[in-house]
């Protein structure tokens, strides 16, 4: 659906996309990750037909996005960030309008737009004006917009930013409906939404892409240690211990419980897993222990980490970090 | 074809409810008149050569209206959709170019049109009212709308060139005054200094003098070099525009 090759954008000396590959597969939810002004808007624009990229090639639906940018332009349907809408039409008026530009016309236009209004939770609102909306609102009328005309393709540029929580959840199980007809492909910082929405993970920075992977292998890759929550009774040094355990980094005293109980967080080097050994210990040692909890890496870890080390140049495009 | 009229039902729509076309026809129709108020006044005084069309857009009331409306009804057409981002939707939607300079174009002129139409109204009322002791030559009136309507394209088109130029109204309506002023001083120009020139720079600049071209037009002349040269400048302006528009998308 998307095919990118070598695509560079720069503005004025400043590159904001380098040179990126990638390609995304009818059907797919891809997630677009990266920090705020990692070139994830830029590289949405060029697929979006609405700007030219530097050089390289871009193919949206089979359409060069330069060459054939109307044919693209039928074919995706795309919502800007911060959600620009016309403040002195009403909702339905707009999306009248823009499914009209887009070439519906007539029952089906009207039916249509009756359609996405209700898709997107602003049937009530269709009679305000959109300058009296409020930001949640907005986005859902932009996002009814890059809807109507049933596009094969749905580029959204941050489609929660701004909603509240229950709003949140309503749009994400909106796009994993939408997977059987569209193919999506998002930007978001909201790591909870990717791990939740999307199929595949494009994580950029710096206009390069750092890794693309599915959410759970991406968090599976990162090289950053695990953690281990134990709750345990003993007498004698438990800290020493347990830090003596083979693969064991740091061993940290939680808050007391109430006595005899304590809590403690270990920090386990990655590809270890020494449950066993802390079991092994305990039994050793006669303690009892009341809870063992490990802690995988969430995307969240690997996002932030991978943040962190933004200036950091990278040789192997595919891999994290 | 259709994308365009689509585009343009949509512009008109923005003109008629924002307050701005409200606002431009009551400053039109107050200064219009002032002006026809001065024409009579010139006719009660003394006997003229002159109709009562020709003092109307002589009088200095009229040319005030006129500098004044090309911003107000240019100033947002471009400008507007930059700052608020809605340029990137219009764009990413099936449209052309010149279909989105076209119609906010023809929208303008559209309005502007509508502007002229009650001081028609002021002239019918003072045959009627005077029982046809005021002439109102139909030959004057036709000129002198005409001239109106093409005169109102070109500086609409110098209005839509300066908006598709910057983000910010206030600096679109400035510059719109501006060019629309420096092309009406021309004219001035020679008026004041004509004595001075050689009879060539002042029949050059007089091909490009407004003032000269209502004189004309109002006196139920009609010159056709004046309508060739207000409606192909108005085509420049609007491909400035068009390129302007367009050249988002070939920028490297």
């Amino acid at each position: 659906m998307i095919d990118v090759q070598n695509l560079t954008k720069q503005y004025a000396g400043r590159i904001a996309v380098n040179d990126i590959s990638f390609r995304v597969e009818p059907g797919e939810i891809v997630g677009f990750l990266g920090p705020n002004g990692a070139g994830k808007s830029t590289t949405m624009r060029i697929l979006s037909g609405y700007m030219p990229a530097t050089s390289g090639s871009a193919r949206v639906a089979g359409f060069d996005v330069f060459q054939q940018s109307l044919d693209v332009r039928r074919s995706v349907g795309y919502m800007p960030e911060m959600a620009p809408l016309y403040t002195e039409m009403r909702v339905k008026e707009y999306l009248r309008f823009r499914a009209e530009l887009k070439g519906l016309s007539g029952y089906a236009m009207r039916k249509r737009v009756g359609e996405v209004m209700e898709l997107t939770g602003v049937n009530e609102m269709r009679r305000r004006l959109i300058g009296n909306l409020s930001k949640g609102y907005r986005q859902r009328v932009a996002l009814a917009d890059a809807l109507v005309h049933q596009p094969k393709l749905l580029i959204l540029d941050e489609p929660t930013n701004g909603l509240d929580p229950v709003q949140i959840r309503h749009v994400r199980d909106l796009l994993r409906n939408l997977k059987s007809k569209h193919t999506v492909l998002l930007s978001t910082h909201i790591l909870h939404e990717v791990e939740q929405t999307c199929d595949r993970v494009i994580m950029i920075n710096n206009g390069r892409i750092r890794a693309n992977d599915t959410p759970q292998h991406l968090a599976a890759q990162m090289r950053s240690t695990t953690l281990l929550h134990i709750e345990v009774d003993g007498k004698g040094d438990l800290m020493t211990d347990l830090s003596a355990l083979p693969g064991v980094r740091k061993v940290a005293d939680e808050e007391q419980l109430v006595t005899p109980w304590r809590r403690f967080t270990l920090r386990v080097e990655p590809g270890n897993d020494v449950r066993d050994a802390v079991l092994e210990l305990a039994m050793k040692q006669n303690w009892r222990i009341r809870e063992m909890h490990r802690q995988l890496p969430t995307l969240e870890d690997v996002f932030v980490e991978f943040a962190m080390n933004a200036g950091a140049p990278s040789d192997s495009p595919t891999h994290v970090l | 074809m259709r994308i365009f009229w689509i585009l343009l039902k949509k512009e008109l729509h923005a003109f008629f409810v924002s307050p701005v076309a409200y606002v431009v026809l009551a400053l039109v129709m107050v200064l219009n008149g002032f002006a026809f108020r001065a024409a009579l006044s010139i006719l009660e005084s003394a006997p003229s050569e002159g109709s009562i069309v020709s003092w109307t857009f002589h009088a200095m009331w009229f040319w005030l209206s006129y500098f004044f409306i090309f911003p107000l009804l240019t100033m947002r057409l471009f400008a507007e959709e930059k700052k608020l981002g809605t340029l990137e939707t219009l764009f990413t939607a099936p449209v052309r170019a010149w279909q989105v300079v076209g119609a906010k174009y023809l929208a303008s002129v559209i309005v502007y049109c509508v502007l002229w139409l009650p001081s028609l109204l002021n002239f019918k009322f003072a045959h009627w009212i005077s029982a046809g002791a005021v002439e109102v030559p139909s030959g004057a009136v036709q000129g002198a709308y005409l001239i109106l309507i093409v005169m109102g394209m070109f500086n609409l088109a110098v209005g839509c060139f300066a908006s598709s130029l910057t983000s910010n109204q206030i600096v679109a309506a400035i510059l719109s005054f501006t060019l629309s002023l420096l092309h009406f001083l021309v004219g001035i120009f020679i008026m004041v200094v004509g004595r001075r020139l050689s009879d060539t720079v002042v029949n050059v600049v007089g091909y490009f003098a407004a003032t000269e071209h209502i004189r004309i037009f109002t006196a139920g002349l009609i010159d056709s070099r004046p309508l060739i040269y207000y409606l192909s400048f108005s085509l420049l302006f609007l491909s400035f525009t068009h390129h302007v528009v367009e050249f988002r998308r070939w920028r490297p």
